[in-house]
């Protein structure tokens, strides 16, 4: 059986220098008392000399009496009748220590019956073969050598605890409830701590290394490159700042996928790739117009740039392009997104083209209503920006509204340079239920049809009566000498309704 | 340390919350000007506890609970240790951080938070240490980001994205953090009312406040607004609080709904503040008139007097070009005074309100227009009537009046007619257009232009 350490268990034995020379056990509360045993101040206490030749038998110390039927279980242990070939000393010494402790510690010493209990080696041995039919009970089954196949690595760390201690595993355990219940005495709160914190510390850490086992597999499964299982590579996750991550992916695409843990250089492409990426989506773009793949390669895009710490004109270009995009498409989630992160690109001066964007922001703001974020939009325009004619145009469709100049809006609107347009698609309606409402309280008692088609940039007197017809009624309109008119009079409460609801908060939380 | 201390004692022994206050700030005063310095020299770390619980609670005079001692042996521990970092960039010293100062701070306020909320039970009288400690909470918070972002630091974490916008005021947002805790202490104080925190809840509240505006986060503040409001039936009368607390308040609350473009609403809260607000505190009235002035330009098409803008001369800078077009119907001038203000005005989030002053503008030259029209020849044995039936022509002619030849050779009617068709659709024109015969019609019997007279 060909043991790979797998990089979960590797991190363990990393904080815990001999997990290997301890016999395989299923049960965590095991860890504890190993951790009690490397603790150094319980060493000293006991005398070296002190355990050489003492017999089992008058080992009890005077504090703790040990009931006979305890004394007898262990000179059982000791016994050459009872040891077992595939069960070394060391081993059933420690299985020893675990039970006697932790019989002492929960108040068993006299419950539990000590002629019929398993000999310690016997347990042992018990726990192995289950594990062995049943691999996946535990982890730890898997991974640490059975005992006799390797001796000679698990000899080596325990020879050290005999050499150091030299006494026999129950006289050690008495020693451990002795010195606990000392420091009980002393340190009431600081002994108890530590201990519940290692046991749920190494609880909790096995959580963690089951879940990212987890996604190890899922990331497999999402990712492209060559990584398919887990393989153990101890740069694979850094903390999460230490600096940017380097990528070595090769491949051009790749799906975006919500980063939940430090990012796998494997699965990260850097910037060269990234930059044949982008020539990709934008002819794949071009071609096929497939919005909910460009989308999606392009968050990833954007999440390999963030997390290599990648900030220069490439990134405002991407970022740029797929603000486009989503424009286009109207998904305003997603631009607002890629928006907010120009604001904050365009102020390091890495290139690109802020005015631009700065004009799609006010026309954005104008639409979401939101008159806090568009003060502070108005106070990024600097009196360079306002030479530009999309930031110039931008400013005035927003004086125009706060105006109600519906005359001066739609004359910017069939005008509206860039893909502003998009934006303003966005709210034009809606405006022109505004200009209707004020237009039918101020001509009496009718207007021609044609008027409003050039007033409020319809394209033809259809579109504006089917606009009419949409929003109120067909009644509304009369042919009269040649001309269709809209009767001002009845309509005015009727769009001023269609204009209220048009009106009501705007969410654009919702993304395609 | 024995001027604290005594201060401490005479502040305590008296009941004198503000007394107390004053010993929890961080800055040498006039007449005691060594006042932090020999606090800090009087012990060191090692038996910090032990000097301050014999200094604060030594001897007979002060009785405290052996509980409460306890905690304000720990806040002063704190304070000293924040007392040393202040001292040592007073002193400019190498290793002097005003990011320090803030940590350490931030001790002396979760000390204090820890003294009100635990069962050690600091009395709520006190609470004007709380008010001190927060405040000074956010200077330094303020300070130590200015500091951070001159190092430059960037951290990155699990973004999706590139950029941060947050880091510039993280120091500030921890603050903010921590001020909201003491909000939710005062809030959430089940005590009798008469000793209870819910008396430093306007207070606490204001200083959240002024901590959302300055990071931006304005939204946040629905929030607060909400949890008291769910409070309310427990709370006392607004007016049963220190004017103060309450001025401050109601200028906030007026500002948010200001911001919000709810004109009406801002203009009775700010009101109030400006009612309540102290004769004396000249810039409080001048930061509630930015607001009051525009709000009550939308909200009544009224300007400020010039006796009014007379007392405040950077109100007056800021207003009276603007309120003198206005009232003159001056287009242009208008036109100019917004674009030559517009960077304060912007900056001072009053752009967008102001900007609908042009409506009144518009409204005045109309009304000139109208006046100026004349009356009609009087029919026997009736008194003479104003014209009320005005060619288009003659609105478009006064839209022309200083704008040069060049510039805009003709007024597009269509564009008149619309601008009219806003007045009489905002109420500010009574009247009607017959497009066909490019007419306006207004209403007769003194009404064309309601509230003007005429």
């Amino acid at each position: 059986m060909s043991f790979s350490v797998p990089p979960w268990r590797a991190t363990a034995s990393a904080s815990n220098p001999t997990p290997a020379a301890y016999p395989p056990s299923a049960t965590p509360a095991y860890i504890p008392v190993q951790a009690r045993r490397s603790l150094a101040h319980n060493k000293p206490t006991l005398p070296a000399t002190n355990g050489a030749d003492m017999t089992p038998a008058d080992a009890a110390p005077p504090r703790v009496q040990f009931p006979p039927a305890v004394r007898s279980y262990v000179q059982r242990c000791f016994a050459p009748e009872n040891q077992m070939a595939s069960v070394s000393t060391a081993e059933m010494q420690e299985k020893l220590r675990f039970v006697i402790t932790d019989a002492a510690e929960n108040h068993k010493l006299d419950i539990i019956d000590w002629e019929r209990l398993a000999l310690p080696q016997v347990m042992v041995q018990n726990e192995r073969n289950k594990i062995l039919a049943n691999p996946n009970v535990s982890n730890w089954g898997i991974s640490t050598p059975s005992s006799p196949a390797d001796p000679s690595r698990k000899r080596k760390s325990t020879d050290i605890h005999q050499e150091g201690t030299g006494s026999p595993p129950w006289r050690k355990a008495n020693n451990n409830t002795r010195n606990r219940f000392e420091d009980r005495i002393t340190h009431p709160s600081t002994e108890k701590r530590p201990r519940m914190t290692t046991d749920d510390s190494s609880k909790s850490k096995a959580n963690l290394e089951m879940r990212k086992k987890r996604f190890e597999g899922a990331g497999a499964s999402y990712g492209n490159s060559a990584s398919a299982s887990p393989v153990p590579s101890p740069a694979r996750s850094p903390p999460a700042d230490q600096g940017p991550v380097i990528g070595r992916c090769q491949t051009l695409e790749k799906n975006y996928f919500r980063l939940t843990s430090a990012p796998n250089p494997d699965t990260v492409r850097p910037l060269s790739v990234l930059q044949k990426t982008l020539d990709l989506l934008k002819k794949k773009w071009k071609k096929e117009g497939n919005y909910g793949y460009i989308c999606d390669q392009f968050k990833s895009l954007r999440q390999d740039l963030t997390v290599q710490h990648i900030r220069n004109e490439f990134t405002v270009i991407v970022y740029e392009i797929h603000a486009r995009i989503a424009l286009e498409k109207g998904d305003l989630g997603e631009y607002n997104q890629c928006q907010t992160q120009l604001r904050v690109l365009y102020k390091q001066q890495l290139g690109g083209h802020p005015t631009e964007f700065k004009a799609y922001r006010i026309l954005y703001f104008i639409y979401t209503r939101n008159w806090t974020a568009m003060n502070d939009a108005l106070a990024d325009v600097t009196a360079d920006d306002r030479q530009d004619l999309a930031v110039k145009h931008a400013l005035d469709v927003r004086s125009a509204l706060a105006l109600g100049n519906y005359h001066r809006f739609f004359q910017l609107y069939l005008d509206t340079p860039n893909m502003g347009a998009y934006l303003m698609d966005m709210f034009v309606d809606r405006e022109r239920l505004t200009a209707l409402a004020a237009i039918c309280r101020a001509y009496k008692p009718d207007v021609n049809i044609r008027f409003i088609t050039e007033e409020l940039g319809f394209e033809s007197d259809e579109q504006t009566a089917r606009f009419v017809i949409e929003n109120s009624s067909a009644e509304l309109l009369e042919e009269k000498t040649g001309s269709v008119r809209l009767l001002t009079g009845k309509a005015g409460p009727l769009f001023e309704q269609a204009k209220a609801a048009a009106h009501a908060v705007v969410d654009i939380k919702g993304q395609i | 340390m024995s001027t604290l201390a005594a201060e401490f004692k005479s502040a305590y022994g008296a009941g004198s919350g503000d007394g107390l206050a004053a010993v929890f700030t961080p800055i040498a005063t006039q007449n005691k000007p060594y006042r932090l310095q020999s606090f800090y020299d009087f012990t060191n770390a090692a038996s910090l506890q032990k000097d301050l619980s014999f200094a604060l609670f030594h001897g007979k005079s002060l009785k405290v609970p052996r509980a409460e001692q306890t905690a304000w042996v720990d806040i002063f521990a704190a304070y000293w240790e924040a007392v040393g970092e202040v001292l040592k960039c007073e002193q400019g010293r190498r290793d002097a951080s005003l990011v320090a100062v803030f940590i350490a701070w931030k001790k002396v306020a979760n000390a204090l938070i820890r003294g009100y909320s635990s069962s050690s039970g600091i009395p709520a009288w006190t609470l004007p240490c709380l008010y001190t400690v927060g405040k000074y909470l956010r200077t330094f918070a303020i300070k130590a980001d200015i500091e951070a972002a001159a190092q430059g630091t960037s951290g990155f974490g699990f973004q999706d994205d590139v950029a941060a916008d947050i880091e510039k005021n993280a120091n500030l947002e921890e603050a903010a953090r921590i001020i909201n805790r003491m909000f939710t202490l005062c809030l959430s104080d089940r005590a009798p009312i008469e000793e209870s925190r819910k008396w430093g809840i306007y207070n606490t509240t204001n200083l959240i406040f002024k901590t959302y505006f300055k990071i931006n986060s304005v939204g946040l503040t629905k929030n607060l607004l909400r949890a008291i409001k769910a409070q309310s039936a427990d709370l006392p009368p607004l007016e049963a609080f220190p004017k103060s607390h309450i001025v401050t308040f109601e200028y906030y609350v007026g500002v948010i709904h200001f911001l919000d473009e709810n004109y009406a609403e801002a203009e009775q809260h700010l009101a109030t503040a400006w009612n309540m607000c102290y004769r004396g505190a000249s810039r409080n009235k001048e930061l509630i008139l930015t607001y009051l002035i525009p709000c009550h330009l939308v909200t009544t098409h009224t300007l400020p007097s010039d006796q009014l803008l007379a007392s405040f001369p950077r109100l007056e800078k800021l207003f009276r070009p603007l309120s003198n077009c206005i009232r003159k119907g001056d287009l242009v001038g208008f036109d100019k005074a917004m674009s030559a203000g517009e960077e304060e005005f912007v900056k001072r989030r009053i752009y967008l309100p102001l900007e609908r002053g042009r409506d009144i503008a518009l409204r005045n030259l109309f009304r000139k227009v109208f006046i100026a029209g004349g009356v009609e020849e009087p029919k026997e044995g009736q008194p003479p009537v104003r014209r009320t039936r005005i060619p288009v022509v003659e609105f478009a002619a006064a839209l022309r009046i200083g704008t040069h030849a060049t510039n805009r050779t003709r007024v597009d009617i269509d564009e008149v007619e619309c601008l009219i068709s806003n007045l009489i659709y905002k109420g500010l024109m009574k009247g009607y257009i017959a497009r066909e015969r490019g007419m306006v019609v207004l209403s007769k019997n003194n009404t064309a232009f309601p509230g003007t007279g005429v």
